[in-house]
């Protein structure tokens, strides 16, 4: 590294030698006589006026061409960068304010959800406890219907059997007796008979 | 004919004679209008290549001046004139070194003319007291009494020093390394003047730096407060 660093400065080095000594010759090439060394002579107005337009020109030039379109990008560069960032700011502005409408938004949205399924919940609470009450009442409808269907069913069983066994009783007696027996017996007996046998029954 | 100075006239611009060193003074201002003509021909709002090299550069001669001048729009005001003085006297002092330059009759730097420094000198002497007017007004006249009338004459003579010392500081710098370099031509034609030349490179800037810082310090010092 520090070889290569050496070799580079003496290549410059020599380089820079060169060139000045070309240089040098082809100053010295029209230097045949001695310089005079006098100085130029003092007040020449047509230098002087001359001068003095030239660096006019020059200032004309250095503001036509250098200062004034770099002064007008950079008053524009001014501008674009101010309005931008003016511009950012509103949109960072606007951009909180959707942020927070759209938060309020969410919001009443989940309210309402919660309300909706409460309504719901309670609906169908009311539901239910209309449902079973109904089912209750029906229940108990059915069953005082089947209740009072039984006890006719029962009455009417007892009828018939009652009938049944007066039938059979006559018969019996009938048999005992040998002969039929009038209404009158008939009636008497039976009413004995059934009067005993119910007890015996019920 | 006129002042005894044919042999440095180049042509006559009508019964206007035109010397070499006004002839190089084109030539210089051409180079510098080429440069920035094609720097800032088509302007970009995101710079490029040689127009942002031109902008730094001018923005820095905004803020070099601004730390030297105190004041910004002092300094945004008279920053064009003070780059130019700095351009002009820069290429002026290296138009020097082109080869065929000092020893040929006619063709001079234009600052190895002391004409032309003191022209120079004269633009900034009227500039530091149109700076001041225009920053201070009437009260700019208050300048040369301070610290108290007695100061008069000696603030006088320092703003006729001023313009002197910067004519000779320059025309003495340049044309005594001219001629230097020529004797040394004349005495040793290979190497040995090239070493000069080297150093001539070096004091062509420091002049140019010299003279535009000094009349930068003059404007402040008319712009500024310290009155």
């Amino acid at each position: 590294m520090l070889r290569k660093k050496g070799f580079y400065i003496a290549v410059l080095l020599l380089t820079s030698v060169f060139v000045l000594g070309f240089a040098s010759l082809c100053m010295a090439a029209g230097a045949v006589e001695q310089p005079s060394g006098h100085t130029p002579e003092f007040g020449n107005v047509y230098v002087i006026g001359w001068t003095a337009v030239n660096f006019l020109i020059l200032l004309a030039v250095l503001y036509k061409f250098a200062y004034n379109p770099i002064n007008a990008m950079l008053e524009q560069r001014t501008t674009t960068i101010e309005s931008s960032l003016r511009h950012a700011e509103e949109v960072k502005i606007e951009v909180e304010q959707m942020r927070k409408e759209a938060q309020s938004n969410l919001a009443e949205s989940r309210r309402e959800a919660q309300e909706i399924v409460a309504r719901a919940t309670k609906a169908a609470e009311e539901a239910k406890n209309e449902i079973i009450t109904k089912a209750k009442e029906e229940a108990e409808q059915i069953k005082a219907k089947t209740e009072a269907e039984l006890k006719v069913a029962t009455e009417q069983a007892k009828m018939e059997l009652k009938d049944t066994a007066a039938t059979l009783a006559i018969m019996a007696a009938e048999k005992v007796l040998g002969r039929a027996i009038t209404d009158e017996d008939h009636k008497r007996l039976v009413k004995d008979f059934v009067n005993e046998a119910g007890d015996l029954l019920c | 004919m006129l002042f005894g100075m044919l042999d440095e006239v180049f042509f006559y611009l009508g019964p206007i004679p035109v010397d070499h060193i006004i002839v190089t003074e084109w030539v210089i201002i051409a180079l510098i209008a080429l440069i920035s003509y094609f720097a800032t021909r088509d302007m970009q709002m995101i710079p490029r290549g040689l127009q942002n090299a031109f902008e730094m550069i001018i923005i820095w001669t905004y803020e070099f001046f601004t730390q030297l001048m105190d004041k910004e729009h002092v300094a945004k005001k008279w920053a064009p004139l003070l780059t130019g003085f700095f351009l002009f006297i820069l290429l002026s002092n290296y138009s020097g070194l082109i080869p065929g330059a000092a020893h040929i009759s006619g063709f001079q730097p234009p600052t190895s003319n002391w004409n032309v420094t003191m022209t120079l000198a004269l633009i900034t002497f009227f500039s530091v007291h149109i700076a001041g007017f225009s920053e201070h007004g009437i009260h700019y006249l208050g300048h040369f009494v301070s610290p108290s009338p007695l100061m008069l004459p000696l603030n006088l003579v320092e703003e006729i020093a001023h313009p002197l010392s910067l004519t000779v500081r320059l025309f003495g710098n340049i044309f005594g390394e001219e001629m230097v370099i020529a004797f040394l031509l004349f005495l040793a034609p290979f190497i040995v003047p090239g070493a000069i030349m080297g150093l001539s490179l070096l004091l062509g800037a420091i002049q140019a730096i010299v003279f535009t810082i000094l009349s930068a310090s003059y404007i402040a010092a008319a712009t500024g407060e310290g009155h």
